[in-house]
């Protein structure tokens, strides 16, 4: 029995001490993974403790206007951000909730810190701190933990609207801004940035307007009260731009288009930059900066489309706008000349499909040569020549005019005028051009879809006698281009002097425009918004103000040496020559008394 | 006392290992030396005096005590309720203004005290009511210090009267009954047992999400680990420590700063010595030539030498990540008067029993 107990505690003493050595087997295995195997690895975790750096960020560069006028600037900005180097506690995330209880939810501050934890970023609580809220803070924040005031800069606009659509706004980066920048930024960094350009100057000139940022590397340790500056590299403050814009035009173009939907766009002749170019109806920059994302929702739904940049985005058709650089190419192909007539009775009738196309005015223009049909806009006149039209060299025409091309490498969003071909015909409708399409082609309807900027362009061909450069509004692009066309100066002339015919004679329908002294020339259209096939018809279209026609005009000025040219579209506006014909004059004349 | 070539290891290695938790621990708190020599003479004389008071004591007069000191110890527990000071949302500590003890630890010497005053009386014989009676001792007097709340403690002080009932000679049975108790109700346990507190603890143990602040101290613990590589930063170089990246350096991590400055080298050397004492003492007492039928300085001497061993593995298991975080003291390195007194009475126990001051 005794010897039993002590065989007992030998044996149990035995297995003790085997298992002791298994666990010191166990545990000097353990060290000599963590210390030998990845000692390495988390030396270097060690090291990325303790080394760490913030961005230094450069204020972005301002933005003037041509006239001198700054329209977007940096502001150093108060705002309230999670101190990743101590982590706010529960309490003081509910203290600071009840701090600002219209500012702050709960459960957003509490996700926004555990981000900020997870990808060691300093997270914005509240951007833009008010006097009242710095105040709040100061007092009443003395026991909240984790939270500090920022110094950052914040994007201001001039507030007028009409310069919105050209200057775009920041916002905060997405994935898909990051796929823009990748390829147009080297070595692109998407995680430096939290705020980018969303679109226009601020979008297309990101990299300029940014700068170079800095980092600050310094030495600290876990509860963030000890820090060493250790090195800081160098940093850029971005670039000022000056863009090609006249703010008192551009204000005066928005203000003139009093509510209706269009566009206006300048190009100054001399170097093809861009003085005006308004998107109606528009909102004020700054109030992107903090709205919500319902307040987001209503304005991206809103049926006037304010986020929409109409200038360089919209299409519409040309309608007689048109007209004059179809001339250049009847004329260059010998499809007409100044003496050939026909008789418009107002209608045009396409004999091989037995169509019949109503023109504009009852009774029509009666015996019509080439400057009449240009000074009255007859429509069966080009729809006569429009039949005769060569297919290849009409698209080849319409190319070298910038169809089917990007127009201005600085404007952002940018649409492009479609080239119609038979490509295009065959995407969108599975068949060629055939003749029929030329008719509505031939007066700008139909397929034929143009963006302001383009018409304002074309305005600008006719006037430089079809030699041009793509419009810009900060960096030019150094390259003429040349419409299909040798005319003689003869043709030139009297296609100039039908144009200033136009506005000046009494039967031109841009007379009511009372251009004066402007020495205005230029073309006005009508473009249809929906099909019609008879006056009836027309008369309960124009009762409904959405389906009534658009109003253009385009035109240039001084005629005797052009200096500016100009298009102008108001949606539902229509009569080109009554409507937007006078905002062109207006515009056109503030820009050459600054002269 | 006698001295020959086996004693001399053993003291060596203690002596070894009681100096570099010395350094450790001044490594982490303190660059100035006074401090350091101060540490060194305390822990020192502490464990002198409680060696030469042990050796003024008869280790029979001490069991004699065994009851007495089991119950005043629980009542200390108890107390902590009232008078305790609470720390990190936990009241374990009762504070004596120079000293602020920890009952909890003591009552894994009390216990078994306990157990060997009871079980002497009945001649070291287990009978089912008896083996029922101490288990059920053991069940409830750790009840206090899991609702302190301190599961560590309470789970380890468990742990530990288990292996004294086992080296006692209790019957296999009870053990392999348990076993299988445990594994089933350990859900049960979780769900209704334990503070979210605690539970927190284990969660972040198993999960990989490393935002939990637990799950941040093993990794500071790990990166200090790791950190040492081979040969160790050296002696007072531990950048953890010194930009505060490792919590509880000074107590339950001080391991991992070790580890830090001393590389896989010093940990190696101080797990032989460790592995020198456990061994070559318990070896020593289970084949001494003097083993009677009083058994009890033996397997007193034997527990208190495995507690210290276990206590050694488990805290670097934990600091290591192997295991949970419990707040489990590192013998002879944490900073703390409870941990340094109750390891300190256990060697006493363990040279009393071997007869080596005698």
């Amino acid at each position: 029995m005794k010897d039993n107990k002590i065989q007992i505690y030998k044996t149990r003493t035995k297995i003790l001490i085997g298992f002791f050595i298994l666990i010191l087997a166990l545990v000097t295995a353990r060290f000599f993974y963590l210390q030998i195997i990845q000692g390495n690895e988390l030396k270097e975790l060690r090291e990325r403790n303790i080394n760490t750096f913030e961005y230094i960020y450069p204020k972005r560069g301002r933005i003037l206007s041509k006239d001198g006028i700054v329209l977007a600037e940096d502001r150093k900005v108060f705002s309230l951000a999670i101190d990743i180097e101590q982590k706010p506690s529960e309490q003081s995330i509910n203290k600071l909730a009840d701090l600002y209880p219209d500012k702050i939810k709960v459960e957003n501050l509490r996700l926004k810190v555990s981000n900020s934890i997870k990808f060691r970023r300093p997270e914005i609580v509240i951007e833009r701190l008010t006097q009242e809220d710095l105040a709040k803070y100061l007092v009443g924040g003395s026991d909240i933990t984790g939270f500090s005031v920022i110094e950052g800069y914040e994007r201001e606009y001039n507030s007028h609207p009409s310069i919105f659509h050209v200057l775009g706004h920041m916002g905060y980066i997405n994935d898909s801004d990051v796929q823009y920048f990748s390829p147009r930024i080297n070595e692109y960094n998407a995680k430096i940035w939290s705020k980018v350009g969303k679109s226009g100057i601020e979008r297309v000139y990101e990299k300029r307007l940014q700068g170079q940022h800095g980092k600050r590397f310094f030495q600290r340790n876990a509860r963030g009260d000890k820090k060493v500056i250790t090195d800081i590299s160098s940093f850029m403050e971005g670039e000022e731009l000056s863009i090609s814009i006249n703010f008192q035009a551009q204000k005066l173009a928005y203000e003139l288009m009093n509510e209706r939907k269009g566009a206006v766009v300048v190009i100054d002749l001399q170097d093809f930059s861009i003085p005006v170019a308004i998107s109606t109806p528009s909102i004020s920059a700054n109030d992107l900066r903090d709205i919500s994302s319902s307040q987001y929702q209503d304005l991206l739904n809103d049926p006037t489309r304010p986020l929409f940049n109409r200038a360089f985005m919209g299409l519409y058709p040309p309608a007689s706008t048109i007209k004059p650089l179809l001339t250049i190419f009847a004329l260059n192909n010998e499809y007409t000349n100044w003496d050939e007539t026909i008789f418009d009775d107002g209608f045009f009738r396409f004999e091989e499909e037995e169509r019949i196309f109503n023109a504009w005015r009852e009774g029509g223009h009666g015996l019509t040569d080439l400057e009449k049909a240009l000074v009255e806009s007859s429509n069966p006149f080009f729809m006569n020549l429009s039949i005769r039209y060569e297919k290849d060299l009409f698209v080849e025409f319409l190319k070298s005019s910038s169809f089917g091309s990007k127009l201005c490498e600085d404007c952002y969003p940018h649409q492009f005028s479609p080239l119609i071909d038979d490509d295009w015909k065959y995407k969108n409708f599975g068949k060629e051009l055939y003749k029929g399409d030329f008719i509505n082609l031939g007066v700008g309807q139909g397929y034929m879809l143009t963006t302001p900027l383009h018409l304002s362009l074309i305005s600008g061909i006719l006037a430089n006698r079809g030699e041009y450069e793509l419009p810009y509004l900060v960096t030019k692009k150094q390259n003429k281009l040349f419409i299909n066309e040798d005319l003689t100066d003869e043709d030139w002339n009297k296609l100039h002097s039908s144009l200033v015919n136009v506005i000046y004679s009494q039967n031109g329908t841009g007379y009511r425009i009372n251009a004066g002294e402007l020495n205005l020339a230029g073309k006005s259209g009508t473009a249809q918004v929906v099909d019609i096939n008879s006056r009836e018809e027309y008369d309960e279209v124009r009762t409904n103000p959405l389906l009534r026609d658009h109003a253009i005009f385009i035109g240039y000025a001084p005629y005797d040496n052009p200096r500016y040219s100009i298009a102008v579209i108001v949606e539902n506006g229509e009569s080109g020559g009554r409507v937007a014909g006078p905002i062109a004059k207006e515009v056109l004349e503030e820009l050459l008394n600054d002269i | 006392m006698t001295f020959n070539l086996r004693n001399s290891v053993i003291f060596l290695s203690l002596a070894i290992i009681i100096l570099l938790g010395s350094l450790t621990i001044f490594s982490v708190t303190s660059i100035d030396v006074n401090s350091f020599l101060r540490f060194l003479l305390i822990n020192i004389f502490v464990i002198l005096f409680v060696l030469l008071l042990f050796n003024q004591i008869n280790l029979n007069r001490i069991f004699s005590f065994g009851l007495i000191l089991f119950l005043f110890n629980i009542l200390l527990v108890l107390s902590v309720e009232i008078f305790g000071k609470e720390i990190n949302g936990s009241k374990r500590w009762l504070d004596f203004g120079f000293l602020s003890l920890q009952p909890s630890e003591f009552m894994k010497i009390t216990y078994a005290l306990f157990v060997i005053q009871y079980l002497r009386f009945y001649g070291f014989k287990f009978s089912r009511f008896r083996s029922i009676f101490l288990l059920s001792v053991l069940f409830i007097s750790a009840l206090p210090i899991i609702y302190q709340p301190d599961l560590g403690t309470g789970l380890v002080y468990t742990i530990l009267g288990l292996m004294f009932l086992f080296i006692c000679g209790m019957h296999r049975f009870y053990f392999i009954a348990m076993g299988i108790f445990g594994i089933l109700l350990s859900p049960l346990i979780y769900t209704f047992g334990l503070t979210s507190y605690q539970k927190g603890r284990i969660i972040s143990w198993f999960s990989s999400d490393q935002t939990l602040s637990e799950k941040w101290n093993i990794l500071q613990s790990e990166i200090s680990i790791g950190s040492g590589g081979l040969f160790g930063e050296g002696f007072l170089n531990s950048k953890q420590n010194e930009f505060n990246f490792l919590p509880e350096a000074d107590t339950d991590f001080i391991f991992s700063i070790y580890a830090e400055q001393f590389g896989f080298i010093g940990v190696f050397l101080i797990l032989i010595f460790l592995g020198c004492f456990i061994v070559m003492t318990t070896f020593l007492t289970m084949t001494d030539k003097r083993l009677t039928s009083d058994l009890s300085p033996y397997y007193i001497g034997t527990y208190c030498t495995f507690v210290i061993g276990f206590s050694f593995l488990l805290n670097i298991l934990m600091v290591s990540g192997m295991i949970p975080v419990v707040g489990l003291p590192l013998p002879f390195f944490t900073k703390g008067g409870s941990s340094l007194l109750c390891f300190s009475i256990m060697l006493g126990l363990i040279f009393t029993s071997r007869g080596f001051l005698k």
